[in-house]
């Protein structure tokens, strides 16, 4: 019945609707550059979220685990492939990107006999030169978006929309390793936050008498209240975070950040997170 | 295949293959590099190379390294074929790298091990012919067990330990006999040496190499041309600079008689 073309785009709208649905439970991811490289940031129940791809080149990912390890692979491989072939400085995230998994996820996507990719993917490229850094994310659905300075990954597209305008609004010229931290972890607050918010908001359109303020008219919690809705979170949680450092020795660039590499990075009320 | 982490097998599928074994032309005399040498000092394992690459009794080049870094904690220094070896370098690189990654942890020492004896296996048709025999000397910082270890192997990929030292290339004759004279009789065992007289001890028993064979290259001070030598520790592999090379040489090396 799906070759009717109505039919297909039902199909696919049917599938959109699914899909988003299935982000609901995730952990935003933000990425941020800072004056040493970039940072990568999240909370995790267990499982990371945080890969190394290649020399220069870090992952992270919303939506299903094994998803997200089919396309890791495929990205190591295409990654590793060419630049054994060719030479580690060929191996760019937006070619594999591009021409690698975003034809991929969309021809996934799109036929809908099959089952989709439940990931949201973001590729951050450490340039030589700080101006060369490149964020690329990638949806569900294989389009994907080119950035600079920040990107961010969400459970819906309006906590994604917040996020980045809380980091584009906060971002001074240049961060530190421990500044980066602070604002990445307050854009992750305000990621979770809206999407709490938008459950209950859903929840109060179904119930009659519910409360007026709607998720996208909420005003932007202080620095507090964000960092007391990580603390609340993170600990039960695992706070993942890591880093492509431009001036490391050696050619692996990625390091990911260990709790005693975070203690002393950490606001002081979110040292305790790290701690146990 | 991504599942096991094998870079090689990764390659394989897609058509390469390390060694051919095509003949030796008459008229080709094939590129050599000679002369390595590892031993265990007190703070870890020195690895130390000539830098000259020889085709018959032709010098090919003076500035080749030979040893060469694989990752944050491992070495291979290479005797043989340049050709090969660096092909083969590329391969371990990218195979523990790819490890690593996709795996979520190091590899460990002795599959390292045998990775580097898979590769010479594949490699004997190119060594028995003549063109890509390789000898390679691999040293590195087993963190698991907090220990350095030295391994040297034969063309055909057998494995074998140097508990205290090892040495490759034409000009290894001469040194190895100077090694175990040193680590007998000397003043003290290799082991306990601190790292400036470990340093001081590669220089003399490179310099002894080039004495005695026309394909190990010696200390030209002229051109600034020392030999390389890096250091491997628990904290990573280390590269001396020339520039503390030279008063060591000047100092304890050059005998003016």
């Amino acid at each position: 019945m799906y070759e009717e073309p109505y039919r297909w785009v039902e199909a696919v709208g049917n599938r959109r609707q699914y899909l988003d649905e299935q982000f609901k439970q995730g952990s935003p991811v933000v990425a941020l550059t800072y004056e040493g490289g970039i940072l990568l940031t999240t909370v995790s129940k267990g499982t990371a979220k945080l890969y190394e791809i290649y020399d220069r080149l870090a992952l992270g990912g919303m939506g299903h685990p094994t998803d997200l390890e089919k396309l890791r692979f495929s990205l190591l491989e295409m990654a590793h492939v060419e630049g054994f072939n060719r030479s580690p400085s060929d191996v760019t995230g937006s070619r594999l990107v591009k021409y690698g998994i975003a034809p991929v996820i969309k021809q996934a996507f799109e036929e809908v006999y099959k089952a989709p990719f439940i990931v949201r993917i973001l590729v951050a490229e450490l340039g030589v030169k700080p101006e060369k850094d490149a964020l690329l994310t990638i949806n569900y659905d294989g389009t994907f978006e080119e950035s600079i300075g920040c990107a961010v990954l969400a459970a819906t597209p309006a906590a994604q929309t917040k996020m980045t305008a809380y980091l584009k609004e906060q971002t001074p010229a240049t961060l530190s390793l421990e500044q980066a931290l602070d604002l990445a972890l307050r854009a992750w607050a305000i990621g979770s936050l809206a999407h709490q918010q938008e459950e209950t908001d859903q929840q109060a359109e179904s119930e009659p008498s519910a409360g007026k303020v709607s998720a996208v008219s909420a005003p932007v919690p202080s620095a507090e209240v964000l960092m007391a809705h990580v603390r609340g979170i993170a600990g039960g949680r695992t706070l993942d975070c890591a880093v492509l450092e431009r001036q490391v020795p050696g050619t692996s660039k990625y390091r990911s950040l260990k709790p005693s590499d975070l203690a002393p990075l950490l606001p002081k009320s979110l040292q305790s997170v790290v701690a146990n | 295949m991504g599942m096991q982490g094998d870079f090689l097998q990764l390659l394989k599928e897609q058509g390469y293959t390390l060694g051919t074994a095509a003949s030796l032309g008459n008229s080709h005399t094939p590129t050599n590099a000679t002369t390595i040498l590892a031993f265990k000092y007190r703070d870890g394992v020195l690895v130390a190379g000539d830098r000259r690459a020889t085709a018959g009794n032709m010098v090919m080049y003076d500035r080749t390294d030979k040893v060469l870094e694989i990752d944050r904690h491992s070495v291979m220094a290479i005797a043989g074929v340049p050709a090969t070896a660096y092909e083969m370098v590329r391969v371990l690189e990218h195979s523990f790298k790819y490890y690593r990654r996709t795996q979520l942890q190091e590899l460990s020492f002795d599959g390292k091990l045998r990775a580097i004896s898979k590769l010479l296996k594949d490699n004997v048709p190119a060594a028995l012919a003549g063109t890509g025999a390789v000898v390679p000397v691999f040293a590195g910082y087993d963190l698991e067990q907090g220990s350095a270890k030295i391994y040297f192997y034969d063309i055909l990929g057998a494995e074998f330990e140097g508990v205290e030292y090892a040495v490759s290339g034409s000009g290894s004759p001469t040194i190895r006999g100077i090694l175990h004279y040193l680590n007998t009789w000397g003043d003290q065992p290799l082991n306990r040496l601190p790292e400036e007289q470990a340093m001081v001890q590669a220089l003399r028993l490179l310099t002894s190499a080039a004495e005695f064979d026309s394909a190990t290259g010696g200390v030209n001070r002229e051109a600034s041309l020392y030999p390389v030598i890096k250091l491997i520790t628990g904290a990573g592999v280390q590269t001396v600079p020339d520039a503390t090379l030279k008063p060591l040489y000047e100092s304890q090396v050059v005998r003016y008689v």
